[in-house]
């Protein structure tokens, strides 16, 4: 057998098994968003791989164009409109500590107020992963943006905490520190 | 004078001055012996002439006397007109006298004569005249011949005196033609001298010249012939070497006349695989026509191949195009998903269904952005494979042009191969045709060496013959030298 004629056999291997996994889905009895899993966004910024909570979220945009904005704050990229509202751009990787040179392709809008939105490179996918595999810090208080790790394919991944993020970026800009929003 | 004349011009010379002084002696001699002759002539006339009318005047006078005294004794009429008679004639040969002597004392003395003769007869005619008176024997006493006797003694003197006179003219006459006579002798002597000398000098000089150049000739006749019989000896010599080498050469010429044959055979051997190369050549030319109409096909299908990989490619382009749509949908797709999620979360339990909707809608999409990466892989191997392909190809195309064209030229090779065998076959063809050729003068060679070879033997012995000649010639040059008179030059 030919490599192309084993590739066209796995290709109609795998159709098959979507077919069965889509018809199978309307079978299966129906999930719940429940404590028992975290769903996850898995993203690159300034080079590294890392995880956003999605519950920490309030949506993900491609290519909105960031309009710059003058000030001290090399964080800070500039406004976006979304849905009528300005909201101030942040990169996530040089909140992080790992400023990249290239301009980030990808927003995300944190959730709670004031409207907020972190800039971050590359998109992997959306996982949703149970909630034991997430390695949390235990006792002491955390410092930077990092709330635990999560294995991931591909590789274990700190996750990165949307609301110390926003507190950070409260720190930068001389609002008072939010411990919760 | 003499210098550069031939030895007979110098002979024929000698003889000439020699014979024409012998003439000029000769006709000195006969003009010195005429002159002699006409002297001597005239004296003795002189003296037959002269002496004798001096004589005939003596006789004269005697036999008048003799008459007259025949008349004194007998009386008779005859002896008296015999005694005029005589007189008569007297005076006659007186008269001739006279016109004869030319010397004046002669003349003198004959005029003497006359007178004494006139005086005679003056003394005469009277007794004469009384003779003729007397009649009687016994008178005859009476005639008185006193006056007649001196007389006549002197005309008989005078006479004698004339004679003596004549004679002694004479004398001196013959004296002065014997003088005459003498020196002729003496011209005659000097000239046969002079004739001597002369003829003994050309001959001394003939001798000299005779022995000089003769013996010059003769010697460089020797050298010479000392000189061919060494050349005989050398070409003798030479002959002989020349005759070993031509039998070396007719022996050669065999041989070569044997390789030529062979290299006729072999030449038409030649030929005849050039004319069998000739027509597989004509064979391989079509044969080469054919491949090249396939080389062409062979390129316009390159050319198709070409054209539809270029348009393989377009078609994978806009595959990739459509791909690349399919994945900005499933990214869309996802996004909305993703977010139709995080607006599910906050939905409560119909929120967190729509979720499980949402989820799957994601997972689709998910899929789909990884079959369409998928895709977009297979789609850029299939334009590599593509682009490869058509390199590959435009390679194999130029590949094609450059065989097409090294084709060419080796078609050029070989037609130009066809040519030369060709021109081989041509060349070979002539080649046999010259080596039949040289064959047939090989041959001819090989007569001619054989009658040199002949000829040489021949001219061997024709040498020693010739050396022989020349020894017999430098023996006769010596012997001439000494005929000469000189044993050496």
């Amino acid at each position: 057998m030919s490599p192309t004629e084993a590739r066209i056999a796995a290709v109609a291997e795998r159709l098959d098994e979507l077919k069965e996994e889509f018809d199978s889905s309307f079978t299966r009895p129906a999930r719940r968003h429940d404590a028992e899993h975290a769903e996850l966004l898995a993203i690159h910024a300034g080079g590294r791989a890392y995880a956003l909570r999605l519950s920490q979220t309030s949506g993900v945009y491609p290519d909105r164009p960031v309009t710059p904005l003058p000030g001290p704050i090399p964080a800070l990229l500039g406004v976006a409109g979304f849905g009528g509202a300005i909201v101030p751009v942040y990169d996530l990787a040089a909140l992080i500590g790992h400023p990249a040179p290239d301009r980030p392709r990808w927003l995300v809008m944190a959730a709670g107020t004031p409207a907020l939105a972190f800039a971050f490179h590359g998109l992997d996918g959306h996982v949703r992963v149970p909630a034991d595999t997430i390695i949390t810090e235990s006792g002491e208080r955390p410092h930077g943006s990092l709330r635990g790790m999560v294995p991931l394919a591909g590789g274990t991944r700190p996750i990165v905490d949307l609301r110390a993020a926003r507190a950070a970026v409260h720190t930068l800009t001389g609002h008072l520190e939010e411990r919760s929003s | 004078m003499m210098a550069g004349r031939t030895f007979g011009n110098k002979l024929a010379l000698g003889f000439t001055l020699t014979v024409a002084l012998t003439v000029l002696m000769g006709a000195a001699s006969v003009v010195t012996l005429k002159l002699v002759m006409d002297s001597k002539d005239q004296v003795i006339a002189d003296a037959a002439e002269s002496l004798r009318g001096a004589e005939r005047l003596n006789t004269a006078i005697e036999n008048r006397i003799s008459d007259y005294r025949g008349y004194l004794l007998n009386g008779s009429r005859q002896y008296l007109d015999m005694t005029n008679a005589d007189r008569n004639i007297f005076l006659d040969q007186v008269g001739a006298l006279r016109n004869r002597l030319t010397d004046q004392a002669e003349l003198s003395l004959l005029q003497e004569v006359s007178a004494a003769e006139a005086a005679h007869a003056a003394a005469l005619a009277p007794v004469i005249q009384r003779r003729g008176q007397l009649k009687s024997l016994t008178d005859v006493a009476q005639l008185n011949g006193s006056v007649v006797g001196p007389a006549r003694e002197k005309l008989e003197r005078a006479i004698d005196a004339l004679i003596e006179r004549v004679r002694a003219n004479v004398e001196s006459a013959r004296r002065a033609s014997s003088t005459r006579a003498t020196v002729a002798i003496g011209v005659i002597i000097g000239l046969g001298l002079l004739a001597i000398g002369s003829a003994t000098l050309i001959a001394v000089r003939l001798s000299r010249g005779l022995r000089r150049e003769v013996g010059t000739a003769v010697g460089h006749i020797q050298s010479s012939s000392a000189q061919l019989e060494a050349a005989a000896a050398q070409q003798a010599t030479g002959g002989r070497d020349q005759a070993s080498a031509m039998n070396e050469i007719t022996t050669t010429i065999s041989e070569l006349l044997i390789t030529s044959r062979q290299i006729a055979d072999n030449a038409k051997r030649v030929s005849q695989i050039a004319e069998d190369t000739a027509s597989a050549a004509q064979a391989g030319d079509s044969t080469i026509d054919q491949t090249r109409q396939s080389i062409q096909q062979i390129r316009a299908q390159v050319d198709l191949i070409v054209q539809h990989m270029l348009s393989l490619g377009e078609k994978s382009q806009q595959i990739g195009g459509v791909v690349d749509l399919v994945s900005e949908l499933a990214e869309q797709t996802n996004i909305l998903a993703i977010n139709a999620t995080i607006e599910a979360s906050g939905a409560g339990e119909w929120g967190r269904r729509f979720a499980v909707v949402a989820e799957e809608i994601r997972k689709l999409a998910d899929r789909t952005a990884g079959s369409a990466k998928e895709i977009r892989a297979l789609i850029d191997d299939v334009r590599g494979a593509v682009n490869t392909t058509v390199m590959a190809t435009e390679i194999g195309a130029k590949s094609v042009d450059a065989g097409s064209r090294q084709f060419d030229d080796a078609t050029n090779s070989f037609r130009r191969i066809a040519q030369l065998v060709a021109t081989t076959n041509d060349a070979t063809r002539e080649i046999e045709l010259s080596t039949k050729q040289q064959t047939t003068a090989v041959e001819q060679v090989n007569v001619a060496a054989s009658d040199t070879a002949r000829v040489t033997r021949e001219t061997e012995a024709s040498a020693v013959q010739t050396r022989q000649t020349a020894s017999h010639l430098s023996s006769l040059s010596s012997d001439l030298l000494e005929l000469v008179g000189t044993g050496r030059h």
